[in-house]
């Protein structure tokens, strides 16, 4: 699915402007990542581009089209920032619901809940409740959810800045496989500069509130990538030193 | 205090209590300092029982109050859940009427029952009608707040699955609507057993709180205290009932540790 986003400002009922004038285009298949400092509009501006801003606390300017067109029944997916598992269901019951609701038939469901469980490496863990596992394994279930009803793109806020060095590569790794075998178009917020490198094909760097976009660049890293390895490549090194300079002033920057 | 179940130590403090209260009242060959006239000593109260339950009249009383709590618990629950739903749902109709159910609510709701025993007599139903309105007010409040604190962000996560009206009922709104609900299970028995004692104090031909009333009227004392003893282990078993089922229900929830 492609996301087309034209000239959009934000601007909530309350005074603050969080968005201006922001226009990005994720073809069918990218992978962008939108990378700026803390308050600039990143949840936002995911938001808006799922249909889940209120317009009666925020007015917004331009215009966002999936596929050229209004996104009625487009199947999207959202890792939201915080955790939004459903803490009355299972694990194995969470990954459900997107299934239940698109409907797809009973026992591939199972099958498929046993291959995205295995996926992320939560075998044993399906009939635990939400509270009883820890932050990060929530976070690879509300990942694997949404990977569960095959969105046709997928909108990430952060989805690993909750977990620990280690298990942040592994899903990593984990994102890159999915997408390159499935190639679905995914718009990543993060604020970490090495891991937009490591999985976007483009970065977006926005400035400071009220965000706008400052600057996108190609990131033309050979695929398949290995998170483990990438750092250690020169190719790697060079963009994150040119995209940092950049980054670096937006986060100084008090916001306006 | 780990090495003694849960259940063989709470029996030895309820045993305590009785032996104390035993003492006081000149059991166990000791000098009363309560008069058992005024408070009846525990032993003649648990005699008093065995009386009652031979006469028959036990049965029968407790046969009476229960069927007037369950009746009223369950005919309260559902009004509550149902109205609760409802305005909870409708927001105008819910600020419409809020004001009139505010009104109600601080209203002490056993002052009702002098009102409902002119209005549907002293048999079983001017009970039942107290106990279900004890009950309906903490259910619906329950239910009316479950709705308007449902997590806006699940609302959001099931929107963008696709999810319709229907679904976000389904997987979001009623599973938090029950857990409120189910968190005000235990208040709401032992409000429906208020209100039907409380109904057969006022006005009745039977029932525990009929007999108690009766009895204290009589100056018997040991039959008064007998009753009320009654009541406590009924209050008792149904409170643990409705936990049992409120933990079973809400096996999702975390509990949290107070005292280890
Ligand atoms: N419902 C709201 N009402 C008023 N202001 C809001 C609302 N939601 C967000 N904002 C404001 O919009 C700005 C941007 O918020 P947003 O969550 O999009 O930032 P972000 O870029 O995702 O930040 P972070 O990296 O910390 O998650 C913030 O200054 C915030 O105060
Ligand atoms: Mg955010």
């Amino acid at each position: 699915m492609r996301i087309s986003i034209e000239g959009v400002g934000i601007q909530f009922r309350k005074g603050v402007k969080v968005l201006d004038d922001v226009s990005l285009e994720v073809a069918t298949g990218d992978f962008v990542a939108l990378l700026g400092p803390s308050g600039c509009g990143k949840s936002t501006l995911l938001n808006a581009v799922a249909g889940l801003l209120d317009p009666a606390e925020c007015a917004m300017l331009g215009r966002i089209a999936l596929d050229g067109g209004a996104r009625n029944g487009t199947r999207l997916g959202y890792v939201f920032q915080r955790d939004t598992l459903l803490p009355w269901r299972t694990l194995a019951e969470n990954i459900h619901v997107g299934m239940e609701i698109h409907a797809v038939p009973v026992a591939h469901r199972e099958q498929r809940t046993r291959e995205l469980i295995a996926l992320v490496g939560l075998d044993g863990f399906e009939h635990y409740y939400p509270h009883q596992v820890s932050g990060g394994m929530r976070q690879r279930v509300q990942l694997v959810r949404t990977l569960a009803y095959e969105p046709e793109a997928i909108l990430m806020d952060e989805p690993f800045g909750a977990l620990d060095a280690q298990n942040r590569m592994l899903l990593q790794a984990e994102l890159l496989r999915i997408w390159e075998r499935r190639r679905t178009t995914i718009l990543f917020v993060t604020h970490d500069l090495a891991e937009a490198i490591t999985l976007a094909q483009r970065v977006v760097v926005l400035s400071k509130r009220p965000g706008r976009v400052k600057r996108i660049y190609d990131i033309p890293l050979p695929s398949p990538r290995d998170p483990f390895e990438m750092r250690a490549s020169p190719a790697f090194a060079e963009l994150e030193t040119r995209i940092w300079k950049d980054l670096r002033d937006e986060f100084r920057a008090v916001p306006a | 205090m780990r090495t003694l179940s849960l259940v063989s130590r709470r029996l030895a403090f309820v045993g305590a209590l009785l032996l104390l209260w035993e003492a006081l009242t000149g059991g166990l060959g000791l000098p009363a300092i309560l008069d058992p006239i005024i408070v009846a000593r525990p032993s003649a109260a648990l005699q008093e029982i065995a009386r009652y339950s031979a006469s028959g009249l036990l049965v029968k009383d407790v046969t009476v109050t229960l069927q007037e709590a369950t009746i009223g618990l369950l005919l309260g629950i559902g009004g509550g859940v149902v109205f609760g739903l409802l305005l909870g749902y409708l927001r105008p109709l819910a600020e419409t009427v809020e004001p009139v159910l505010v009104a109600f609510n601080s209203l002490p709701r056993i002052a009702l029952a002098p009102v409902l025993i002119i209005a549907f007599g002293l048999g079983i139903a001017s009970k039942i009608f107290l106990s279900l309105f004890t009950v309906f007010f903490v259910i619906f409040f329950n239910t009316y707040l479950g709705i308007r604190s449902v997590d806006p962000e699940l609302v959001k996560a099931l929107r963008v699955m696709g999810g319709d009206r229907w679904d976000l009922a389904r997987y979001v709104v009623l599973p938090s609507v029950f857990a409120w609900i189910f968190a005000a299970l235990r208040t709401s028995v032992s409000f429906a057993l208020s209100g039907a004692v409380v109904g057969e104090f006022v006005g009745s031909t039977s029932g525990l709180g009929y007999r108690m009333v009766i009895s204290a009227g009589l100056l018997d004392t040991n039959r008064t205290y007998a009753i009320l003893l009654l009541l406590m282990a009924i209050a008792v078993v149904l409170v643990e009932i409705a936990k049992r089922v409120e933990d079973r229900l809400l096996r999702w929830r975390p509990t949290a540790i107070l005292a280890s």
